[in-house]
């Protein structure tokens, strides 16, 4: 037998479902795309069985009769009808206790089909505390599957669950490409098979009138039109102070540590193209990406947490009419915010949104929010230009600038975003229908896992497509090698160095110098190595390189060119894993073409009315 | 439950979009809204799965900022968000209205 079981989880969304998925699989989920589709992919193999088995997660869904590319993938699987994917072999549907009638009705569907499926009662813990009992035994056989209570806090009822997997992983596997299933028209109405579901509970379960009194109390505080807002703006501040202030001794830790092995690195070796290579090209290079670590496991840290609690439908709740003006709803809050580490999760996470125009809009503005990775660029420029002075009291003008330039990435987004609505208008409308979960306490292992799972992601693209981009950077930046008479630096003369020279003239009326335009080379595989190539230009030597190369910039900018290259860096795609994820996301050309050139074309006059409006002033 | 059958009377055809925030109501049948076109019966059909059907009793727990959208409601224990134009596809009749009125 060479192809091993396939079990594969199935629920509504927040049922936890991926919890038990963690459980089951020791947490080791390969994460990829379905085949032609974009939706993660999310497997493993069940760890503890005598048999091999993989166990899929597929994405949470409410019906078979589908409304998202998430719920239809779903279904397809289910169905064995995603080509190049098999029919799972035996279906797990997980039930939330505390949710009985939505997932009931998914599993009396599921049902209908007549495959080997078992089912898994979940959350029986907090089910007992809201006082609900259920009796197990006649609700499965009311409903003629076997059921399993689990709780995917702790390992109660998973080893349970394992040992009734353990039983259907010896039977053989259905060979691939076998047989597809066909979704029979709704023959039952909803209303029957409710009738159903009702008569089953009022047997089998007794349920209290009302849900803990402090959930409705928490949520008519947090979901209060002006209170909530309130609420929501704090939890944001805090996230965004978070991602900002405490990451920095973690941040400033790595710099060091690879700076460290660049220095024993170069000790070691003798002088020569393998030192640069490694020193300058390699360390430098996945360093300066690896620094942002820190601050995107803090920012999914918090976006784990609200997600967990329950907490972020009920921010999608309260911003859903302000973003609706914009073409967007609720909905493209969370891949948005995530756009404030890194525009790359951010543009992944707009999956969910079921409105293909609305996720096309998110994924266009989603760059426009000021990443982690501007941030370098941004501090350093803001220090070497800006005076650190007070003004009106108690703001520092620099602060002011920063955020000035963090509002102009927001304010461009909404209109960018109010145009394309208006581009497209006269289309049908999609309904936003967003469960409120219950709110629960998050699951430390669950987080942890979570973390793990993103923090695994951003390091293997690190060791992958920014490793390669560092490498053909250093070559262009160091090939050919000056001239033995050379009186510039050795950059001047690089491939890097002719290109800066070639482009300068597109970019003269924008105020940039060559070297300028040399920085924006390198950039484009991660906006943070502008301040390196600036240094390298500039010729600043490598220790403290930020109050030399401020100095060095002052003395050679003047600032009209220094506000518009701010303004450059406030728009441009200056990221090529941004574009590749857009194509990736989109699936189209044309819709990558359009994002990669409409984003270069505002830079283009960002900087220039930037420019011009500031030497005006100036003189 | 006089009440229930006083108010349908008063008021035959109310909507959940226009009840007030602490209205308890029961759901007696969904409409056709043409602003979500080809897809409405779609709509109908998902409004059903999550259980908006004849007879569940529905409680409008909150609104959003502008407009008093989207409204928040709780139908047979699980919480939903619904925009003004998913809730205008629900017909409902007053049970217990909250002394907020």
């Amino acid at each position: 037998m060479s192809t091993p079981i396939r079990f594969a989880l199935i629920g509504n969304p927040n049922c936890g479902k991926t919890s038990l998925f963690n459980r089951l699989t020791g947490a080791r989920a390969k994460v990829a795309n379905y085949p032609g589709v974009t939706v993660e992919r999310r497997s493993g193999m069940v760890t503890g069985l005598t048999k091999p088995a993989e166990l899929l997660d597929l994405p949470g869904t409410y019906s078979l009769f589908v409304t998202s590319p998430d719920e239809q993938v779903a279904r397809d699987v289910i169905l064995g009808k995603l080509a190049g994917e098999r029919r799972p072999d035996l279906l797990i549907a997980v039930i939330d206790a505390c949710n009985l009638r939505l997932g009931l009705r998914l599993v009396m569907e599921l049902k209908s089909l007549n495959r080997p499926m078992i089912l898994a009662l979940n959350q029986m813990d907090e089910a007992k505390r809201r006082g609900i009992s259920i009796n197990t035994a006649a609700l499965s056989q009311a409903i003629g599957i076997p059921i399993i209570e689990t709780v995917a806090v702790n390992s109660q009822g998973v080893a349970e669950l394992r040992t009734t997997l353990d039983g259907y992983a010896q039977q053989s596997a259905t060979p691939a490409g076998e047989q597809t299933l066909t979704l029979s028209d709704r023959q039952e109405s909803v209303e029957a098979l409710y009738a159903e579901i009702e008569s089953i509970i009022s047997q089998h379960v007794i349920q209290p009138a009302h849900l803990p009194r402090w959930q409705d109390r928490l949520d008519s505080l947090v979901m209060h039109p002006l209170l909530g807002l309130v609420v929501l703006f704090s939890i944001l501040l805090v996230i965004f102070q978070a991602v900002f202030a405490w990451a920095s001794p973690v941040v400033d830790l790595i710099d060091a540590a690879f700076s460290g092995l660049g220095s024993v690195i170069g000790a070691i070796l003798p002088d020569g193209i393998l030192k640069d290579f490694l020193v300058d090209g390699l360390i430098a290079g996945v360093g300066g990406v690896l620094v942002f670590l820190p601050q995107i496991i803090i920012l999914f840290f918090f976006i784990l947490v609200l997600e967990d609690t329950g907490y972020l439908t009920r921010a999608a709740f309260l911003l859903d009419r302000p973003m609706r003006g914009l073409g967007l709803s609720g909905r493209s809050f969370i891949p948005l915010l995530s756009s404030f580490a890194c525009a790359v999760p951010g543009i992944m996470a707009t999956r969910t949104i079921a409105d293909p125009r609305e996720r096309f809009i998110t994924i266009m503005v989603a760059p426009l929010m000021t990443c982690s990775a501007r941030l370098p660029v941004y501090a350093l420029i803001i220090a070497a230009f800006i005076p650190e002075q007070t003004v009106w009291g108690f703001f520092n003008l620099q602060g002011l600038t920063l955020f000035a330039l963090y509002f102009a990435g927001v304010a461009s987004a909404a209109l960018i975003a109010w145009i394309m609505r208006r581009r497209t208008s006269g289309r049908e409308e999609f309904p936003l229908l967003l469960e409120l979960p219950t709110y629960r306490w998050p699951m430390a292992y669950h987080l942890l896992m979570g973390l793990r799972e993103r923090a695994w992601i951003f390091i293997r693209r690190v060791g992958t497509i920014i490793l390669a981009l560092s490498i053909v950077l250093w070559f262009l930046a160091t090939f050919p090698g000056a001239p033995a008479d050379a009186t510039l630096p050795a950059i001047d003369y690089s491939f890097a160095g002719q290109l800066g020279h070639f482009m300068q003239p597109l970019f003269a009326p924008l105020g940039f110098n060559w070297q300028m335009c040399i920085a924006l080379i390198p950039a484009m595989g991660a906006r943070e190595v502008a301040v390196s190539a600036l240094a390298t230009v500039y010729a600043v030597g490598e220790e403290s390189i930020d109050v030399a190369l401020g100095s060095a910039l002052a003395a050679s900018w003047s600032l009209p060119v220094a506000y518009a290259y701010l303004a450059w860096f406030v728009y441009a795609p200056q990221c090529i894993s941004t574009i590749a994820v857009v194509k990736r996301e989109t699936n189209s050309a044309k819709a990558t073409t359009f994002f990669t050139i409409y984003l270069f074309a505002l830079a283009y006059f960002a900087a220039w009315a930037t420019y011009q409006i500031a030497s005006a002033i100036v003189s | 439950m006089n009440t229930a059958l006083a108010s349908e009377a008063l008021i035959p055809a109310l909507r959940l979009d226009q009840c007030r925030k602490g209205a308890h109501v029961r759901v007696t049948g969904l409409i056709a809204q043409p602003l979500f076109g080809t897809q409405d019966e779609r709509v109908s059909l998902r409004l059903k799965e999550l259980g908006f059907l004849p007879g569940a009793p529905l409680k409008v727990i909150g609104f959003g900022l502008l407009g008093s959208d989207p409204l928040a409601v709780q139908v047979n224990g699980t919480k939903f968000a619904l925009r003004r134009a998913e809730a205008a596809k629900i017909c409902v009749e007053l049970v217990v209205v909250s002394t907020a009125l």
